[in-house]
């Protein structure tokens, strides 16, 4: 039997899984990168991490805070700009790219810019960064939801999947074809689409989680794979990888943002009673 | 130091002199290392009626706004410091109806900067924006957000975006020369295009350093003196964002206080009557921070060194004349050249 595992942690190794050696990687915040960090550490040591900022072949030695966090690492390879990173992405040299979901529907199409309306935003998101045009023009993207929501309707079309399903998506002309997202992963389990009609469907479950909460948080009767798998337990490896290399991720949001403020609460008391 | 152009000022004159009311303002740090004391400048100022473009919009983004600076915000993205339940000062001011947004992805942001900056008018961008809201809910920019045009050789229709060449821009650098030739490493992003697009250019370094450092490593160099109205040099410039080679992000002022604090109105604002109202300079700003949580907080986050292995610039030689004094390829020194050229009447008195 191995190690206890948090479902954080599992969404991390289910998500490195997607990546296989000698692909060039375009890694998204957040999860992604902690999972691009394993891959390349475990199971990938020749693909090539890059991220939109410019930084190309990474190996991070520590979590890292945003896509431009050149501290996370001794040095990188090649330090190109952002629109080149973009047009590199378009020409086609990005085999997989790495994307978090704030609401995503059934044919993986994405909203990362608002919630209600537009103009009159319930709640604003971060919008775009790079999500629209990697979706568009990696040669396929992987989706990660933790803490987004599936919904039928976007309420605005901020990254496109495969738009309205079947083969809608390559009829456009506008996207390279076989393009688009293979996989969304959550933190219960690995969703990919249809070949055919590219509708998601649940093709493997995370130990322990019942199909009925799956079905719970999504609002169209969604299909799961006859041959349904159990997603492999994580390896030792794998989990003291993720502790070491990102302890605010096993932590989970909630649990690192109490610690950090109760630091910094200690911290003040300190200082306050230092100046007595 | 060398006699001096006249460059170098305080962030309070730069702002004086170069940021006016109603400008096209541009942040161009991306993500990370963002021109911190220049914001908070622009801020105590009390400079209002911004169009403000940032690539992706951090702290900075949230306390221009907070600070009632800016009309009109031109992005591809914006942080929420809040967290889910807190949201940002951009999100109160979208609600409030106090500022306008124009959204666009990454990549159609910095090719607005590639225009800019190269002189044209447009630039095409990634054609799968056609498909999206980014393309069809236009804000301010209305029609002009994007427009479609026809490749010219291949018959394609090609969306475009319009240049971008902000008024000013406020950068922080690793380094710069007082003439203004600012060096910048790492995560290179949108940094130099969102600069050199940009009409005045406003330079912070964490140090100034002598000219010949400067032409010993070109390759460093992202905004070249010739562009540059002034240049300030702040230690501590970006906290508490990071400068790669000089100190890493301060995740308990970031993470901790400030993120505590932009989850509300009234919270911001205190932060913001703390941080940044109540230090009139950055030197204050870090004697404060020193004074409430000890030097040893600000010394854990200081750098330590990674050297980039040096690029030789050197040359077999710098003169024509070898050590004799003669020519390297015609075998002569100079007085047998001046003879040979008097004797075949090439000589003029």
């Amino acid at each position: 039997m191995s190690r206890p595992y948090t479902l954080d942690e599992l969404l991390v190794i289910a998500v490195a899984r997607e990546i296989h050696d000698y692909e060039n990687v375009v890694l998204g915040v957040g999860v992604p990168m902690t999972a691009g960090a394993l891959a390349k550490a475990i199971f990938a040591p020749h693909a090539t991490l890059m991220m939109e900022s410019g930084i190309v072949d990474i190996r991070p030695l520590l979590s890292l805070n945003n896509i431009a966090d050149a501290h996370s690492a001794r040095g990188f390879s090649y330090a190109t700009d952002l629109f080149s990173s973009f047009t590199a992405t378009y020409r086609g040299f990005v085999d997989v790219c790495f994307l978090g979901v704030a609401q995503v529907d059934k044919f993986g199409n994405l909203n990362t810019t608002v919630i209600g309306d537009y103009e009159n935003p319930v709640m604003r998101l971060p919008g775009s960064g790079g999500a629209s045009d990697f979706i568009s023009y990696a040669r396929r993207t992987v989706l990660t939801i933790r803490g987004g929501t599936f919904v039928n309707k976007l309420d605005y079309f901020t990254s496109p999947g495969y738009l309205d399903g079947g083969d809608s998506r390559d009829r456009t002309g506008l996207f390279p074809k076989g393009s688009g997202p293979s996989a969304l992963i959550s933190n219960k389990g690995v969703f990919r689409f249809d070949t055919v009609t590219k509708e998601m469907y649940l093709a493997e479950i995370f130990p322990g989680v019942e199909i009925q909460s799956i079905k719970n948080e999504i609002p169209w009767d969604l299909q799961v794979a006859p041959n349904l798998s159990v997603t492999q337990r994580p390896t030792d490896e794998e989990i003291s990888f993720i502790r070491n290399f990102a302890p605010e991720m096993s932590a989970g949001r909630e649990l690192t943002s109490e610690l950090r403020a109760a630091r910094i609460r200690e911290k003040a008391r300190q200082r306050a009673r230092s100046n007595v | 130091m060398e006699e001096s152009s006249g460059k170098v000022m305080s962030a309070k004159e730069a702002v004086e002199r170069f940021v006016q009311d109603g400008d096209e303002l541009i942040i161009g740090n991306y993500t990370v290392g963002s021109c911190a004391e220049l914001v908070y400048e622009i801020i105590r100022q009390g400079r209002k009626g911004f169009t403000l473009y940032s690539q992706s919009g951090i702290f900075d983004v949230e306390v221009l706004v907070a600070g009632g600076c800016v009309s009109r915000l031109v992005t591809a993205y914006v942080m929420r410091s809040g967290g889910k339940k807190g949201g940002s000062a951009v999100e109160r001011a979208l609600k409030a109806k106090t500022i306008e947004l124009e959204d666009y992805s990454n990549f159609q942001y910095n090719a607005r900067l590639m225009a800019g900056l190269h002189g044209f008018s447009f630039m095409p961008v990634l054609e799968s924006v056609k498909v999206t809201d980014i393309f069809h809910k236009r804000g301010f920019m209305g029609e002009n957000k994007f427009r479609l045009i026809q490749c010219p050789f291949t018959g394609r229709e090609v969306v475009a975006v319009p240049a971008a060449n902000p008024d000013v821009c406020v950068i922080h650098v690793q380094r710069a020369d007082a003439e203004g030739n600012a060096q910048y490493w790492g995560a290179m992003g949108s940094v130099a295009a969102a600069a050199l697009a940009s009409k005045r250019i406003i330079v912070s370094c964490e140090e100034i350093v002598e000219h010949d450092i400067i032409q010993s490593s070109p390759h460093l160099t992202i905004i070249p003196a010739y562009r540059v109205n002034a240049v300030v040099e702040i230690p501590w410039g970006a906290h508490p964002t990071e400068v790669l080679g000089y100190y890493n992000v301060d995740t308990f002022m970031y993470n901790g206080l400030f993120s505590t604090a932009a989850a509300s109105e009234d919270g911001l604002k205190d932060w913001m009557d703390e941080w940044i109202y109540g230090c009139p300079d950055r030197m204050a700003y870090i004697d404060h921070y020193i004074q409430r949580f000890g030097v040893e907080t600000l010394n854990e986050l200081r750098a330590r060194p990674l050297y980039s292995a040096p690029a030789n610039y050197g040359a077999a030689f710098t003169s024509h004349w070898d050590r004799d004094g003669r020519e390297r390829s015609m075998g002569v020194t100079l007085p047998q050249l001046e003879k040979i050229l008097k004797e075949r009447g090439k000589m003029y008195e």
